[in-house]
């Protein structure tokens, strides 16, 4: 029998552990934690994206920014996404996966016709939807106009007052296969003996819902309200591919604000202010989330 | 053994390929595909085989000016640009140059006597402090407006010479049933329009003096401009515009929705892929109010500093693209007009040789104006194209007392940072 001599990084876990962290711990500073850093430095200075001199204006940007009617429109968009991604994807995304948990039959058949969409560039959802927008001839205008309903047909993403609602029907049916995945596989998770508890006791269906499935639900709803919290928050592509912001800046959320001022106006400095305040609201909304989920791990954990 | 001789064989290949590769420098584009992409392939191909020692290679950026744009910015703080890339005119032209990243192309301007083959509206854009900066490949005439033949000539119209004319057809027209004018949402359709009313009001001088911040916004001549548009474009666009694209606005041409359309003349393009005939089912005219004068779009390649190794390339693919030859491919793929106006007019259908036509007499009074997009300071030239979409949809005195404010307080702004150019 041999005597078994561990290796140096054996005996000591914590350099493993170092070792093994080291890689991902450098890429983060270097791909996330520098250029968050960078960008609250830009957000003092003036810079057009191309010399290599930069100027310090202090708080210029900011007081510009906190001056300009186009930062507040923006900023109640991103509210009005907020709050339609967290009720409406979840809400819908709830409905679906309850219905397809209730089929006997095709229930892959539905889930992935439910998914698709999720797996879809958001820059073509927004060329199917465009599309599908056209305010002549167009599906949904064409549709409403053949079943005598043409009354109720908009310009839909051309005009202020309906635009950003347009988008966000684009945006529902993008994003409410993920809430569906999420809520289908906590409903094919839930424990039957609850289940058969509540039939036994003689629980109505809204009941079993109310008092036994929605509350066991309770993890996979944080996840989809969560995620769609984020969504809203760092909300682009669909809104520049379809609109640009526009017309006019009507639909102009703080991400398409930022990406405007940087590269379609070349201020650097400005469209970092706008970043700064999109990173600092976006802190505000989420991170309760996050907390709220770090606790609920650490609990798992202690549980275990 | 067979096999093992193969593999090697691969693998000297896979490594010879990209070594080939290499040696051609890149040249970006955002003509991604069909004719466009075409148009620049043919320059690139007539250059590899007019250089052969030099040969370059098309590098397609998708999007459009500002996503180009994005891209350069990263390369040039990486230090590694393209050798050539596609760029607009005017203060696009200058923001690189401010910033020490272009290349003269004085030489090359020289050589293919780039004072006499462009016309002066044009060299104007292309220089920056008199020195060239870039070598115009087209010009994309944004001043006619295109109209439905059929019915045109089923209700016996006639193309309108004056706004007066214009707006007295438009009345006819609406009692058809049929709406008189196309138009497309975004900040460029509906600012493009606006040039024609513009330069009735201000003439070739104002346009260059509003361009250079010599005139100002909330002045008497851009309030009038501004209310004659409402007149007689906005108060006759077809209704959703602001909903379509500007290909979905000539579909309502193609559709008999609308009668007529002012747009670039890359419509005809389009009207010709939805096999509609020039001069059978479609034409255009100047638009009322721009008298000699015509309002350019242009493509032009530059060259960025930073790549030494890319510069003799780069030269001679502008030399390629300045000759006759180069434009000749690029502009008979992409149904613009060739900047190098000694291009021979056969390679035009019929909507380009009527173009090419007027372009040449408007170049014979220097009458050329480029587009005022791209000769204001970045942030007021996209800023004049939002509050124009705006206007379009609402032209009440309320919003145009709005724009004006804002656009003037831009220019405030401009001229304290001495942001103009006289161009």
């Amino acid at each position: 029998m041999t005597n078994y001599k561990p290796a140096p990084w054996e005996r000591n876990a914590r350099l493993v552990f170092g070792l093994f962290l080291f890689t991902p711990v450098v890429f983060f500073i270097i791909f996330y934690i520098w250029p968050v850093i960078e960008t609250i430095r830009l957000s003092f200075q003036s810079w057009d994206g191309l010399s290599p001199r930069r100027v310090d204006v202090g708080l210029r940007n900011y007081q510009v920014l906190l001056a300009s009617p186009r930062f507040y429109h923006s900023l109640l968009n991103n509210v009005r996404w907020l709050v339609f991604y967290v009720l409406m994807p979840t809400g819908v995304g709830l409905g679906l996966a309850l219905l397809v948990n209730s089929l006997s039959r095709g229930q892959g058949f539905f889930k992935l016709i439910y998914f698709l969409p999720y797996t879809l560039p958001p820059v073509a959802v927004a060329a199917i939807w465009r599309w599908l927008y056209e305010p002549s001839a167009g599906l949904l205008t064409r549709t409403l106009n053949e079943v005598g309903l043409g009354f109720l047909a908009r310009n839909w993403i051309g005009e202020a007052d309906t635009v950003t609602y347009s988008l966000m029907a684009a945006g529902l049916w993008w994003s409410v296969g993920f809430s569906f995945i999420v809520f289908f596989a906590g409903l094919r998770n839930l424990p039957l003996e609850c289940l058969e508890a509540a039939r036994i006791d003689g629980a109505s269906a809204w009941q079993t819902f109310t008092k036994v499935t929605f509350p066991l639900l309770w993890p996979s709803t944080a996840i989809a309200l969560g995620m769609s919290a984020v969504d809203a928050m760092r909300l682009f592509d669909i809104v520049w591919a379809m609109t640009g912001g526009g017309p006019a800046y009507a639909s102009d959320v703080l991400a398409t604000q930022m990406y405007d001022t940087a590269f379609g106006r070349l201020k650097m400095g400005e469209a970092s202010a706008v970043s700064v305040a999109m990173l600092v609201i976006s802190a505000v909304v989420i991170m309760p989330f996050i907390i709220y989920m770090a606790r609920q791990v650490e609990r798992a954990e202690n549980d275990h | 053994m067979i096999f093992r001789t193969a593999l090697l064989a691969t693998s000297i290949l896979g490594l010879v390929e990209p070594a080939l590769a290499q040696q051609a420098s890149p040249i970006w584009h955002y003509w991604g595909s069909g004719a466009e992409l075409a148009s620049i392939e043919s320059v690139i191909k007539l250059n590899n085989t007019n250089h052969p020692d030099t040969p370059v290679v098309g590098e397609v950026m998708p999007g459009n000016t500002v996503e180009l744009r994005r891209q350069l910015q990263t390369a040039l703080l990486g230090g590694n640009p393209p050798a050539a890339y596609q760029s607009a005119m005017g203060y696009e032209i200058k923001t690189f140059v401010d910033a020490g990243q272009l290349r003269s192309v004085q030489d090359v301007w020289d050589e293919v006597k780039g004072d006499e083959i462009f016309p002066d509206g044009l060299r104007r854009v292309m220089k920056i402090g008199g020195v060239p900066y870039a070598i115009p490949l087209n010009m994309a005439l944004v001043s006619n407006i295109f109209y439905n033949k059929k019915i045109f000539s089923e209700n016996g119209w006639s193309a309108p010479k004056t706004f007066d004319e214009l707006k007295a057809l438009c009345d006819k027209v609406k009692t058809t049933g049929v709406a008189c004018l196309a138009n497309a949402g975004g900040p460029f359709w509906s600012l493009y329009n606006f040039y024609a009313p513009l330069l009735s009001v201000v003439g070739p001088d104002g346009y260059f003096a509003l361009a250079s911040g010599k005139m100002p916004f909330d002045g008497p001549e851009f309030r009038k401009a501004l209310k004659l548009y409402g007149d007689v474009y906005a108060a006759n666009y077809i209704s959703n515009w602001g909903g379509k694209t500007w290909a979905q606005g000539a579909d309502d041409v193609v559709a008999g929705r609308a009668a007529m359309y002012q747009m670039g003349d890359w419509v005809s393009g389009y009207f010709k892929d939805v096999k509609w005939t020039p001069e059978k089912d479609y034409d255009f005219f100047p638009a009322p109010g721009v008298g000699d004068a015509v309002v350019i779009q242009v493509d032009a390649l530059a060259t960025p500093n930073g790549n030494e190794t890319s510069a003799a390339a780069a030269k001679n693919f502008l030399r390629t693209a300045a000759s006759t030859e180069g434009q000749a491919g690029f502009n008979r793929h992409k149904g613009s007009v060739a900047a190098n106006l000694q291009t021979p007019d056969d390679i035009y259908d019929y909507i380009g040789k009527k173009t090419s036509v007027e372009l040449r007499a408007a170049a014979n009074k220097n009458a050329v104006m480029p587009n005022l997009f791209f000769l204001l300071p970045t942030e007021l030239g996209t800023e004049l194209g939002v509050q124009l979409e705006r206007f379009a949809a609402d032209p009440s005195d309320t919003t145009l007392e709005s724009v004006v404010s804002t656009l003037e307080t831009l220019r405030g702004e401009a001229l304290a940072q001495n942001a103009f150019v006289a161009w």
